[in-house]
């Protein structure tokens, strides 16, 4: 017997097990050494032997009628078993289906809600733009119809002869709209440019497209002495205007 | 028992088919009756504990385990518990003292000896009372070793070398049937 074996055999585990008086990891401890020993195996074999004789000694009549009592109280804990049962299994669907309706109400409220924000930006979005359009109009309006408006017509020079724009500058409203009505054409890979010199500033009003803007007013940077430039730049427009590529100036 | 109904009453058991309880009670009905019987002292109480523990082994019957522990090994575990369960669940109610049933501990009679063991009678002063009061503290009182210590007045360590004494080499020194026999002579 090794001395791990007689060590263990010395303390009370064993008989605490057989009592099942021991903590977890006693009751571990025990079913350990029983598995690998085996004279712990026969003493505890010897120890239930001994317990069920011992206990056979106090055995006592049991009254009459208490083996029914029993035996009906255990078919009525099975009977409460099978219905506990039955009731677990619908349960369990009745949890399953909440839980799959749920998920689906859940991604169908997450969906709205996205579609709800993304509607949201796109109204506010058009509210916006639709003020801004309005307020252009009624600024077009203002100039097109103010006995104080100004009318200049701008020809291009050099390649953009062809080129016809005419400026409304109303000084009194500080407005001022350029119809450009004729764009000469121009290689694949060249463009007009609008730009406006604002108080020394150089403003990039954007590149002309030949057809899209044809009737349409765009609006300039209004401010007293100043001057809109049309140029030739690379196709896509450029972030400084060529200078040496100036053709047309509108002075307002 | 035979280790071929223990085994049928298991499978039985396993199936968690009722007649299993029939078995068990015929076979090991007294003997828990006993136990339970042993630590309330009470008869009511008794037939309410076996009640109580036939319903347990009964719900439990899937967890029992044959290579962990002899079948009467697990229901004398489950009455047992169930017994002390119940012993301080009423001392709690009409506040009593769980002392009253210690002290029976030390009133040792050969009152309840059975006639057929009356021969064994003649050894009883060849066994040491001593062994037998730290036996039934722990079987019987649901005491811990260190409360059997306390209540006993005897220190841990003795307390633990005379359950295994009680236990172990009894069953040396008269031969298991033997020792067991006149044990039998502590019934009150």
């Amino acid at each position: 017997m090794t001395e791990k074996v007689k060590i263990f055999l010395d303390s009370d585990t064993l008989e605490k097990y057989l009592l099942g008086d021991t903590t977890k990891e006693e009751a571990l401890k025990a079913e350990r050494y029983i598995a690998m020993y085996p004279e712990v195996r026969e003493t505890y074999n010897l120890l239930q032997d001994n317990l069920e004789a011992y206990a056979k000694m106090y055995a006592r009549a049991t009254p009459e009628g208490l083996k029914e009592i029993i035996l009906y109280s255990a078919r009525k804990e099975k009977a409460i078993s099978r219905r506990f049962l039955r009731y677990a299994v619908a349960a369990s669907v009745a949890i399953m289906i909440f839980a799959g309706s749920s998920y689906v109400f859940w991604n169908q409220n997450k969906t709205l809600q996205e579609e709800n924000t993304m509607v949201t930006n796109q109204i506010k979005f058009l509210k916006e733009d639709m003020k801004n359009q309005l307020e252009d109009v009624r600024n077009q309006f203002i100039v097109l119809n103010n006995p104080d408006t100004k009318r200049y017509n701008v020809r291009g020079k050099m390649e953009a002869k062809e080129l016809k724009a005419v400026a409304y500058i109303n000084p009194v409203k500080k407005l001022s709209y350029i119809n450009v009505s004729n764009v000469p054409n121009l290689p694949e890979n060249k463009c007009f440019q609008m730009w406006a010199e604002v108080n020394g500033e150089l403003v990039n009003l954007g590149v002309i497209k030949q057809l899209d803007n044809k009737d349409n007013l765009l609006a300039l940077p209004y401010a007293e002495n100043a001057i809109g430039y049309i140029t030739i730049e690379p196709e896509g427009g450029n972030t400084a205007p060529t200078v040496q590529n100036i053709v047309a100036n509108i002075n307002y | 028992m035979s280790t071929l109904i223990e085994k049928h009453i298991v499978s039985l058991l396993a199936e968690k088919d009722d007649k299993a309880i029939s078995l068990l009670y015929d076979n090991y009905g007294d003997t828990l009756f006993g136990v339970a019987y042993k630590v309330v002292r009470d008869e009511d109480l008794a037939q309410d504990v076996l009640q109580e523990s036939f319903i347990k082994i009964w719900k439990k019957a899937d967890s029992y385990d044959p290579s962990k522990a002899k079948l009467f090994t697990w229901l004398f575990r489950i009455t047992r518990n169930t017994a002390i369960d119940k012993l301080r669940s009423v001392n709690n109610k009409s506040d009593k003292e769980v002392q009253i049933d210690v002290s029976d501990v030390y009133n040792l009679g050969v009152n309840g000896i059975r006639p057929e063991f009356m021969d064994v009678q003649e050894n009883l002063e060849k066994i040491e009372t001593k062994y037998q009061i730290v036996l039934e503290a722990l079987f019987f009182q649901g005491m811990t070793q260190q409360e059997a210590s306390d209540e006993l007045d005897i220190p841990l360590g003795t307390i633990k070398s005379r359950l295994k004494i009680g236990l172990r080499e009894l069953g040396k020194i008269y031969g298991t049937t033997m020792s067991l026999l006149l044990l039998i002579n502590l019934l009150p």
